[in-house]
């Protein structure tokens, strides 16, 4: 298990504030853009995101690493296949 | 282990975590026959009406007061539905006041604008233009279905060429999350106060308000629980492939219709019920109308309510614009114009009166079929994806 809170993400995407479907699209548009390998941290406040996105990188082959609740929002972690 | 770690995974299973699709749909349809078994057909369109007509009597451009939203029941359905989703998101700790980036504030304008048009010209959002049409068999519900299809291939265009040209953030959260267990229960104590009230009342029709309250709050929980969606049920086909959420609605969408055609058939509700005259031009254009916005507003008839009752203010916006827009156009529509009447939209069709209820039957059954196997097959071609 990796300890999340140690993870430095090569790229941020903050979507806080939107709701569905957005977190989940602007997600995949942003892994588009990194490299195999890096890491994307995205910040959503929308609940459904914490099925959404790893619903997604499951069916995209990303590896899901997994979320840590902050105050207000939520930092999900996404390693790009 | 113990009964006290027993009843906490229970409580886990029921208040905490999501359901999957297909017991939200099953749940979503026992409820829906429940409530036209006890009252009348489920619906969303008619109470947010009710409420924008208020706003146009408060401002004065309606000159006779509409009814009082406390005791007309399209309105008591929406503030059950309101009330269970509220609950649903508090108790789970999910409730928090979310305000979007100023570029979702203007879709939720245009496209709650979009909503009221829509559903102007089908008489109902994709619940009683659609989901509800279909399960009281009206012909207008497939042609609303056929509607909402090519909308909401519209808007999923939309959304890929917005992601392309746009970003916007500076959104933000106002959480909650601490208190929200208590607002969840004290909402709770409220919903059995008013029902208690209903029930008790002196008015005839209190205890069929008071039975609809508690239903239409089931139906808000159970689909705050399931995140239930028609907007991802139509939209994910083709933007992911993803059909789970269609699989669920397919299958609530089949026992609906199942069990409400029993009911009438059995005489307890009137045949023409919920079968309204707009089959097929004004189900057909006010589908597209609709399929489109609800796509960019995220959130259909229902899906903007529960999602209202969780706190995302952009649904908020989209349900104002939504309420008052219809509200002014079916006034025009109805009154001025006379649309109906004149049958410039088209003409009620209950599809037993043509094919006999067992034809009807078949055929709707057919229908359903069909997308489930579409969206099926469609998962795994990927024929239908434009998403990238």
């Amino acid at each position: 298990m990796v300890d999340l809170s140690s993870i430095k993400a090569d790229e941020v995407l903050d979507c806080k504030g939107l709701s569905c479907p957005m977190p989940m699209l602007k997600t995949k548009k942003a892994l588009q853009k990194l490299q195999s390998g890096q890491i994307l941290e995205v910040w959503s406040t929308d609940p459904g995101s914490k099925n959404d996105i790893p619903g997604m990188c499951k069916k995209e082959g990303h590896e899901f690493l997994g979320f840590i609740d902050e105050a207000g929002y939520t930092r999900y972690f996404i390693k790009k296949k | 282990m113990s009964l006290g770690e027993t009843l906490k995974e229970w409580y886990r299973v029921i208040f905490k975590e999501n359901y999957s699709p297909v017991v939200g749909g099953i749940l979503l349809a026992l409820l829906v026959i429940l409530l036209e078994m006890w009252y009348r057909p489920w619906g969303i369109v008619g109470g947010l009406r009710n409420w924008g007509e208020w706003v146009l009597y408060g401002v004065g451009l309606l000159e006779e007061a509409p009814p009082h939203p406390l005791w007309f029941s399209s309105s008591v359905l929406d503030i059950g539905l309101l009330f269970g989703a509220f609950i649903s998101a508090c108790l789970a700790q999910e409730f928090g006041i979310r305000i979007p980036p100023k570029l979702e504030v203007i879709k939720a304008i245009v496209a709650g604008i979009l909503m009221g048009v829509g559903s102007a010209l089908a008489r109902g959002c994709n619940i009683g233009g659609f989901y509800m049409a279909i399960a009281n068999l009206s012909a207008g519900g497939i042609a609303m279905m056929l509607g909402l299809m090519v909308g909401v291939f519209i808007g999923v265009k939309y959304l890929l060429w917005e992601i392309e040209h746009f970003t916007s953030q500076g959104g933000k959260e106002i959480s909650v999350k601490k208190i929200s267990p208590i607002l969840g229960i004290i909402a709770l104590i409220a919903l059995l106060w008013g029902a208690y009230d209903y029930f008790n009342s002196e008015k005839d029709e209190g205890a069929l308000l008071g039975g609809a309250l508690l239903l239409t709050a089931g139906i808000g929980f159970v689909m705050h629980r399931t995140r239930f969606c028609l907007v991802n049920a139509f939209r994910e086909p083709f933007l992911s492939g993803e059909a789970t959420m269609a699989k669920g609605a397919a299958l609530s969408l089949f026992l609906a219709m199942f069990g409400v055609m029993l009911i009438k058939m059995a005489g307890m509700r009137d045949a023409m019920t919920y079968v309204e005259p707009s089959f097929f031009l004004g189900s057909l254009i006010g589908g597209i109308i609709f399929g489109a916005a609800m796509v960019v507003a995220g959130g259909c008839g229902s899906g903007s309510l529960w999602r209202v009752a969780e706190g995302q203010v952009k649904l908020w916006i989209v349900v104002i614009f939504f309420a008052l827009t219809n509200a002014i156009l079916r006034y025009y529509m109805d009154n001025v114009w006379e649309v109906w009447d004149k049958g410039w939209l088209g003409t009620q069709v209950y599809l037993p009166d043509v094919f006999g209820y067992a034809g009807t039957f078949l055929i709707l059954s057919f229908v359903i079929f069909l997308w489930y196997v579409f969206v099926d097959w469609n998962e795994k071609t990927e024929k239908f994806v434009i998403g990238f």
